[in-house]
């Protein structure tokens, strides 16, 4: 699979998951609930693919709109994909088509 | 019958003869020993099969009789047996000939079972071989391999050393790695090592079993390779720089046919460790010039550590202002002025050759615009980011109230929004960053109007509450994903695990088994 799992260091990139900062957000917003110890990473891995997507999209409609910086309306057209009262199935066809 | 054949071979060997002598001053090429085999070539007879099955138990007699036992009472039998020991006999010195005897023998007696097609060929390489002794194995073996894909073990590597004989000719200029033909030519020479050391792939298509056969024959290179990427993630480029460069000396000193394999699980593994090093690249445009690609980001890669190490903080901040392809570009332009890798220049300007010559196809926007366009992006990530810090003072910062609980947030979530400007790997405006940091989490004490973590953690609610579980699983978490449609029948969680996650969270989440017959994590 050509897809990497290491990064380029110019940005210096980290790769390690904010683990305390992704707990302490769940316990804010469901305080009655637990997340288990591995929970964090899936969940973290979910973050990164949703943003991955996200920049994939808007990178997308900023190459169709011809331009050569991403501006805030491609972002924001990508977003809407995203949470748009879709049905969660028709939204991973769009985004698998 | 054997009046008839003796005849005919009669008729053969003059003609070869006749053609053989003015051959002989011109070189054996496959061409040639093609062209004498279609001039010769009987036509075919019913009478070839039963007369075929008899070499089968006779292999061990044929070794010990040479060619005069041959021709002469066993003429029946021997169409087929006699070009692979004349081959072997005229390739070779006497001390090997055994040796392909009977490694020939054997591939003829399985070449019995083939179909009646194969027979005027055989035959036809039979009656022309006779006399001469210089035509090389690869005439016989290839037409084989064609009516038999199952046994085509040589075709695969073919084509994995033209690819990997393409790259190392730009590379190593020394190693002279010619046509295919010698490839062909060698593989006789270290036929029996080559069939304990490279071809492992099992007996399936060669196209298919091409990719898994490059994981299974070596293992080992690309778990280092794999461990190189990986300690790349917490290291900078200076650590897998060296490590590369021992992958690099130690590739030229390989055999061709080690070569081969090499190069092609190389290839392979290229593209994970050159996207360790030059980030994601455009994984679609890069699909169709993988191995090439690789190569050069390797030399890239080397060149650029070279170029972080010499030059330090000069480096860096002229590599910091470009990313992704663009980095290639000055990397290789700052490598010049400087000329400051002491190790293979030449390659150096070929890879900057290829790589200029890669730039404008795959990127989209034009060089021009983005250098200005460049100047001011790295101000841009870094302003996006001064704001939020200079509303609050530093992660450390010491303060009580409402700043320590902000501070996390806004570091965490800048987190992601670097990821954003990383996988975007384009310019991008600062306010949509500021529109992805939205998406993700709106900085509101008030109560949770982010939408992606809010999202987020009520879908993980109500599948939690569905199971009857307070406590959210990672169950939960994958069956959040299959909704989303990032886990499906054919990508399933622990792939992706694997593609986005470094190694140490792979080895939390994927149930391992070590020694002593435990697993982790326990299940």
């Amino acid at each position: 699979m050509a897809f990497s799992t290491t990064v380029s260091q110019r940005k210096h990139i980290k790769r390690k998951a904010p683990r305390g900062f992704l707990k302490h957000v769940f316990k804010r917003q469901k305080p009655h609930l637990r997340l288990e110890t591995s929970g964090d990473l899936l969940v973290h891995l979910n973050c990164l693919l949703f943003v991955r997507r996200l920049a994939e999209e808007s990178r997308m409609n900023a190459f169709e709109s011809k331009c050569g910086v991403i501006k805030k309306e491609h972002v924001q057209a990508a977003a809407k994909l995203f949470f748009s009262p879709t049905q969660p199935e028709l939204r991973g066809m769009k985004e698998n088509c | 019958m054997n009046v008839r054949r003796r005849s005919h071979r009669a008729r053969s060997i003059g003609r070869l003869a006749h053609v053989h002598t003015s051959g002989n001053l011109e070189e054996q090429t496959p061409r040639t020993l093609l062209k004498n085999i279609l001039l010769t070539a009987p036509e075919s007879s019913v009478m070839m099969p039963e007369s075929v099955v008899k070499p089968v138990p006779t292999p061990q007699v044929v070794q010990s009789s040479r060619r005069e036992s041959s021709r002469g009472s066993l003429e029946l039998q021997l169409p087929e047996l006699e070009p692979p020991t004349t081959l072997a006999l005229g390739l070779l010195a006497p001390g090997r000939r055994k040796q392909r005897q009977r490694l020939s023998v054997f591939q003829q007696g399985m070449d019995q079972g083939l179909p009646l097609s194969q027979e005027p060929r055989g035959n036809g390489s039979a009656s022309s071989l006779t006399s001469s002794l210089n035509l090389t194995f690869a005439t016989p073996l290839q037409p084989q391999s064609v009516q038999r894909p199952g046994l085509a073990r040589r075709p695969p590597t073919r084509r994995a050393v033209d690819v990997g004989a393409f790259l190392q000719d730009l590379r190593d200029t020394s190693l002279a790695l010619a046509s295919p033909g010698d490839s062909l030519r060698t593989p006789v020479a270290t036929l029996p090592t080559d069939t304990v050391l490279e071809d492992t792939q099992p007996f399936s298509q060669p196209l298919i079993g091409r990719s898994p056969s490059v994981y299974h024959s070596l293992p080992c290179l690309s778990h280092t390779e794999a461990e190189d990427a990986e300690r790349a993630v917490s290291h900078r480029i200076q650590s897998s720089g060296p490590r590369l460069q021992n992958h690099n000396p130690g590739k030229p000193t390989q055999l061709l046919a080690g070569k081969a394999k090499k190069v092609d699980a190389l290839a392979v593994s290229f593209p994970n460790n050159s996207s360790a090093v030059s980030g994601e690249d455009g994984v679609e445009p890069l699909q169709d010039g993988v191995g090439e690609e690789a190569e050069e980001r390797m030399e890239e890669s080397l060149s650029v550590s070279k170029v972080m190490a010499t030059t330090g903080t000069q480096g860096s901040v002229r590599m910091e202002k470009s990313k992704g392809h663009r980095e290639m570009t000055e990397a290789a332009e700052a490598k010049e002025p400087e000329g400051s890798s002491g190790a293979s220049p030449e390659l150096a300007s070929s890879t900057t050759e290829f790589l200029q010559a890669r730039q404008p196809q795959f990127l989209e926007p034009a060089p021009p615009p983005s250098t200005a366009v460049l100047s001011s992006e790295p101000l841009e990530p870094l302003s996006t980011r001064l704001p939020p810090r200079a509303r609050t003072p530093g992660p450390r910062a010491r303060t009580p109230g409402p700043r320590p609980r902000q501070d996390p947030h806004k570091t965490g979530l800048s987190h992601y929004v670097k990821l954003f400007s990383f996988y975007a790997k384009m310019p991008m405006e600062k306010a949509a960053l500021e529109m992805v940091e939205k998406c993700l989490f709106y900085p509101n004490p008030f109560g949770s109007l982010d939408k992606y973590f809010q999202h987020l953690c009520d879908d993980l609610e109500v599948f939690a509450a569905h199971a009857g579980r307070k406590t959210v699983r990672p169950e939960d978490l994958e069956l959040l994903m299959r909704r989303q449609g990032l886990v499906n029948d054919q990508v399933s969680l622990h792939v992706l695990v694997e593609r986005h996650l470094p190694l140490e969270y792979r080895q939390l989440l994927i149930p391992c088994a070590f020694s002593g017959n435990s697993v982790f994590p326990a299940q």
